[in-house]
């Protein structure tokens, strides 16, 4: 019995779940499921450019994910990694196509920008948080509307591309491109990036005093004020960290992906990311797992509705009651197998 | 002159109606203890439905009430989760709204083959204004019902001492699921009056974080009915003043002004916070 529900609430299970769920949003729309998940495995697996788009997906949302993995972590529900990746995305792209700069240098210092800009806007919930105890799920929600509009006001206006038709900035110079890693496909080396940033933030959060008083914060906030640890510097300092993490990937959708900035450069990665970080149990290493999973999903989602009429978003209905499920199974778990609940 | 702010008041109202029947939900969530972050899911479920049911009946009327009923299914989705499962109701919540945004959104696919927006369907018309001044007539009734009647008074007990409404041999668990049922289904008329109410339509994203504005709108209004409502105008008239300022003044940014009533938000909850308390146990799994 206890290993039964281990299997079936732990990784597997969550597979399990995605299969039937999709198979019946795939019968709703009037395809049969083998159809179905056929062309979603060929549209995110099926070949060498199928496989880069699915691997770009994936470092679309392993930044914004180990971002909201850390702030989580700290007990902070940062909700607005989305607009902390726009805002990244912005400060790379405008920054990149005003100046110039000797390549490498630039790529590193356009990228710096993005954290910069990230943090930037993390820290503003964070200051909220720290200084007025404003309640930082309302504030990042309300600055991901801001992040938007504010986006949309200057690629509309000041810094819209001279020959660009909608919302974006110019070209970046190929020289601020970030080197490809799969020739022939649109995947750069920002994946190993995500990969490395991901082993550097698992080591932070096991191995250091700082991840150590962040998970104490998240964990038991009175302890560790009484054990001495600054609350209020915490919390700015990880919702700032975690906006950057969210803007650095931000701006390498700008170096790596697009070469330029536009408002519609993430469709919800923010979001969805929530759900990688959950489904990879907070733990920067299984969000890497995670993160692919949900790459195969969104880069498949996309060939599974042009040729197989199923609508994409059937996979956020899916990602939603994934979410749902992964935070009863804790309950689950412990209820089957004794313990304290 | 005059002209503009009589167009003014009167985009205020309509403008603050969704967002009041919102918080007036997320108040009475709230307050029986459980954070309802799913209020934006639970409206965009109220519209769409409001708007397939009105399609397919030609009835305004009907699709408003299967707004609300979709709203209440969604409220009854966290609440179960929340009391018998006992999840962060944050992370149920933004389960919700993905769940209700994605749904709305393949349900447009499947059900009217037009992704982005559904046809045009029987509106409200001018019944509209029935679900604005019922948006303040269940303001008020809220608050006498919280702190004027035995029920309203458990409710409340039970958002800040669960275990005392235990010793007084009531269920709490059971009080929850009443309160954020009840939050569903007012969050699903705030989203009816957005698609059939103000339009005659569903589109993606309308619910625009009306949904997120509630919430601090809650906050802005000490978790009480009328306080809550006072905050939905407040951010009703920025969103209106967008309106009237986009089309009176041309020098201003019009994209950045749409961002006003976030920010109005922003700074609302920047600005109570330390003076305001949440119910105690709010947001604590029992």
């Amino acid at each position: 019995m206890k290993r039964l529900t281990r299997f079936l609430t732990g990784p597997l299970g969550a597979v399990l779940l995605i299969v039937v769920l999709m198979s019946l949003a795939m019968v709703v729309a009037g395809v049969s499921p083998l159809d179905g998940f056929s062309a979603l495995i060929t549209g995110a697996l099926g070949g060498r450019n199928e496989i880069g788009e699915t691997l770009v997906a994936t470092t679309a949302l392993l930044f914004p994910a180990l971002g909201i993995c850390l702030a989580f972590r700290a007990g902070l529900f940062n909700i607005g990694a989305e607009g902390q990746l726009l805002i990244g995305a912005l400060c790379a792209g405008a920054l990149g196509a005003a100046f110039t700069i000797p390549g490498p240098l630039g790529i590193v210092l356009l990228l710096l920008a993005g954290a910069l800009g990230g943090g930037f806007w993390g820290a503003i919930a964070g200051w909220m948080k720290a200084r007025f105890d404003a309640n930082e799920i309302i504030a990042t929600l309300m600055l991901n509307f801001v992040a938007a509009y504010f986006a949309l006001e200057l690629v509309s206006g000041p810094l819209k591309g001279p020959l660009a038709a909608g919302a974006e900035t110019a070209w970046l110079d190929p020289k601020y491109w970030l080197p490809t890693l799969l020739p022939g496909t649109r995947l750069s080396i920002a994946l190993l990036l995500a990969l490395a940033l991901a082993i550097f933030l698992q080591w932070v959060l096991t191995r250091t005093v700082f991840g150590y008083d962040l998970r104490a914060s998240g964990e038991a906030p009175e302890a560790a004020r009484r054990s001495g640890i600054n609350i209020a510097r915490l919390t700015w300092l990880a919702l700032t960290l975690s906006g950057a993490i969210a803007g650095l990937g931000g701006a390498t959708i700008v170096l790596g992906e697009l070469h330029r900035f536009n408002t519609q450069l993430s469709p919800g990665y923010g979001f969805t990311a929530i759900a990688v970080a959950l489904v990879g149990d907070l733990q920067p290493l299984w969000i890497c797992l995670a993160a692919f999973g949900f790459g195969i999903l969104e880069s498949g989602g996309l060939a599974m509705q042009a040729s197989a009429q199923v609508p994409k978003d059937a996979i956020h209905v899916i990602e939603g009651l994934i979410i749902f499920v992964l935070a009863a199974r804790r309950y689950v778990a412990t209820r089957v197998e004794g313990g304290p609940v | 002159m005059i002209e503009l702010l009589v167009t003014l008041a009167l985009l205020t109202l309509i403008k603050s109606t969704p967002i009041i029947y919102a918080a007036l939900g997320g108040v009475m969530s709230e307050r029986s203890g459980v954070i309802n972050i799913g209020l934006e899911g639970m409206m965009a479920a109220g519209a769409f439905t409001a708007v397939v049911v009105s399609f397919a009946t030609h009835n305004p009327i009907a699709g408003a009430l299967a707004g609300v009923a979709a709203g209440a299914c969604f409220g009854y989705l966290l609440a179960f989760a929340a009391t018998r499962f006992k999840v962060d109701q944050i992370v149920a919540g933004t389960g919700i709204n993905l769940i209700c945004a994605g749904g709305a959104a393949y349900g447009l696919v499947v059900l009217f083959n037009q992704p982005g927006a559904s046809p045009q369907v029987a509106s409200l018309g001018s019944g509209y204004w029935v679900l604005i001044v019922g948006a303040f007539a269940i303001a008020i009734a809220l608050q006498w019902i919280l702190y004027r009647t035995p029920w309203g008074l458990r409710i409340r007990a039970t958002g800040e001492n669960p275990s005392a409404v235990v010793s007084a041999g009531l269920n709490p668990l059971a009080l929850r699921m009443n309160a954020v049922v009840i939050s569903g289904a007012l969050a699903g008329l705030g989203g009816a009056f957005l698609s059939i109410g103000e339009l005659n339509l569903y589109s993606d994203g309308m619910t625009a974080g009306r949904g997120f504005i509630a919430l601090a709108a809650v906050i802005f209004g000490r978790w009480n009915p009328l306080g809550a409502t006072a905050a939905c105008v407040v951010f009703g008239f920025f969103e209106a003043l967008q309106y009237v300022l986009q089309g009176q003044v041309a020098w201003l940014p019009a994209n950045a002004l749409q961002a006003l009533p976030y920010i109005a938000a922003l700074v609302a909850l920047a600005g109570v916070t330390g003076r305001v308390r949440a119910p105690a146990a709010d947001g604590v799994p029992f």
